[in-house]
């Protein structure tokens, strides 16, 4: 074994470069689809509430899935994937102000959530059955409990790991394992619960355990995409590039694809389920998501973030190859807020997809403030946890 | 060892992992191509000094998988269509979404024979004889020996200059083993 390539110490300058301005250029893209997502809440209130969640449940997924990435690398001590925990750190850093974006939504529920329509309350049996539960007052605790759960969790971690930039205090790092073997329990109810509260309860008559756990398997394919894209991004820009080697790619790219997987196991053994009973309270939710035109998205799901990401990540090469990571990982974020559009609009619009402009800007909107936020924290701080314990494990990592 | 038996190969031994690499390199670059070499865990790196190319197994296995997914299908196609129709739930003959699960299975099931027996044929598994075993010193392989043996079917193999060769590459023991 040849000793001379090892390396203990960072060699690459480790702060994002402010000279960067792609902070700024998403907060300007972010501020131009406020401005006209603005104008269409008055020209189309219930569209604007719709298309909302959509943006909203997409961006949450993504922050949420990255809070899992953190917590599982404490719980597992992992130490290859240390290089690169700065990003998902950063991501479930926005956690803590996602519960901010969740308030224009509590001013569209009789929109959204038809068990708060008081003439369907007084009429429909099944929702007078379910009000203990989905009643407005303890819809806004259970979130109000859900946001300080997460904010708590990504911050504790996310601070305590800058902490240690700068002082080596190896404490913390044993207190980032104390916080994430509980948290991770309770990120589990929680998540599952929210995805209940926000996407299931849309359909009030409609409920399939599996739910939470779908949302989730949606979010983690998601963001391991995403942390990809991040970490191409920058060796392309030519930052870290002595730091993120070829087998931290790979060992996320195999991740992708493990995680490909595990969601066509999810999502389809929640639906053959539901299929194969055949009853009519609980075939409904997929009968208004195949009627007409929306079939055609379901497919999408199958072929687009099953069958092509586990036919095009198979091979060991394909696995470093960044050009079809980036075509794959863009590909799949696409069709994870696709996946949300298709969940939450057939409501709206039953039996044929009907693109509104809304959905558009909103998702400007989400995802340029989203991204500007992510950029700006990132540039902060160390992009590398330069003093964690398992620094050197992950930088010979091969 | 008499004369007239033939010879296996000739088995060097070193010192330490990164020793035998080094002389995995070199016998790899003097042109060699059958000799394999011998260490009691593995070694990070050895496949690229010794010039293996990457195994055909995962091959073995896609195939495999392919045969057991057609299969699957085909065989509850037949079942459920033309020798054994039924109606369940007013679900069509042809269900594919309740063909899932067992076609599944069923790649499962034939990829883990592919890859079982597709390691056995590429290794020459069961064999009831290994030359190599000739040596008393081999057992030191399986607690702190490492070995490198380059085999007579080498069409560069030459029983005196191979030992040579070895020695020269910083071979602390060399041994002819009988076939």
């Amino acid at each position: 074994m040849s000793m001379d390539h090892h390396h203990t110490t960072l060699t690459d300058r480790l702060t994002f470069p402010e000279e960067n301005k792609i902070a700024t250029a998403f907060f300007g893209a972010g501020f131009v689809g406020i401005a006209l997502s603005l104008i269409g809440l008055f020209v189309n209130t219930e569209q604007f509430f719709f298309s909302y969640l959509t943006s909203f449940t997409f961006i949450a997924s993504l922050s949420l899935g990255a809070l899992f990435f953190v917590m599982l690398q404490h719980i597992t001590r992992s130490g290859w994937s240390v290089v690169l925990r700065r990003i998902p750190e950063t991501m479930s850093f926005q956690l803590l102000w996602l519960g901010l974006l969740f308030v224009p939504i509590l001013f569209g529920l009789e929109f959204l959530y038809e068990w708060t329509r008081p003439e369907l309350i007084a009429t429909d049996e099944l929702i007078q059955h379910k009000q203990p539960f989905l009643n407005i007052p303890f819809f806004i605790v259970r979130n109000v409990i859900y946001f300080s759960v997460w904010a708590f969790l990504a911050y504790k971690l996310y601070r305590n790991s800058v902490t240690m930039d700068r002082e080596a205090n190896h404490a913390l790092d044993r207190q980032q394992r104390v916080i994430s073997a509980p948290g991770i329990l309770v990120f589990a109810f929680t998540v599952a619960f929210a995805s209940f509260d926000w996407l299931m309860s849309m359909d009030s008559g409609w409920f399939s355990t599996m739910f939470g756990i779908y949302y989730f398997a949606m979010s983690f394919q998601s963001v391991l995409a995403v942390v990809l894209l991040l970490v191409i991004y920058l060796l392309g820009k030519g930052l870290l590039t002595s730091t993120i080697n070829r087998s931290h790619i790979h060992d996320m790219a195999a991740l992708l694809f493990g995680f490909s997987v595990f969601y066509a196991y999810i999502a389809f053994s929640q639906f053959l389920l539901i299929y194969y009973a055949n009853f009519p309270k609980e075939i409904l939710w997929f009968y208004y998501r195949f009627e007409g035109s929306w079939i055609f998205l379901a497919y999408l799901f199958l072929i687009g973030r099953f069958v092509i990401p586990f036919v095009l990540l198979l091979g060991k090469k394909a696995k470093t190859n960044h050009k079809l990571l980036v075509g794959v990982s863009l590909w799949i974020v696409l069709l994870q807020f696709l996946e949300m559009y298709w969940i939450v609009m057939p409501i709206l619009h039953k039996g044929a997809i009907t693109f509104h402009w809304l959905d558009l800007t909103l998702l400007v909107a989400f995802f340029g403030v989203s991204a500007g936020l992510f950029f700006r924290q990132f540039a902060r701080h160390s992009m590398v946890p330069k003093n964690d314990p398992l620094l050197a494990e992950s930088l010979n990592k091969h | 060892m008499s004369t007239n038996q033939k010879t296996f190969g000739v088995l060097a031994e070193f010192a330490n992992p990164a020793d035998l690499m080094d002389a995995a390199t070199e016998v790899r670059k003097a042109g060699f191509k059958d000799f394999d070499t011998y260490s009691p865990f593995p070694i990070h790196g050895m496949d690229d000094a010794m010039g293996l190319k990457p195994s055909k197994l995962g091959w073995i296995v896609l195939v495999h998988g392919i045969l057991g997914l057609l299969g699957g299908i085909a065989l509850q196609s037949w079942a459920m269509n033309v020798a054994y129709p039924m109606h369940i739930g007013g679900m069509p003959f042809l269900n594919f979404p309740a063909f899932v699960p067992v076609a599944f299975a069923l790649v499962i099931l034939l990829a883990s024979f592919g890859a079982f027996m597709g390691m056995f044929f590429l290794n020459r598994l069961p064999r009831l004889h290994q030359p190599i075993f000739n040596s008393d010193r081999i057992s030191k392989a399986t607690d702190d020996g490492f070995f490198l043996c380059i085999e007579a079917t080498d069409p560069a193999f030459s029983e005196m200059k191979t030992a040579e060769f070895l020695k020269s590459i910083g071979a602390t023991e060399i041994e002819v083993i009988p076939e």
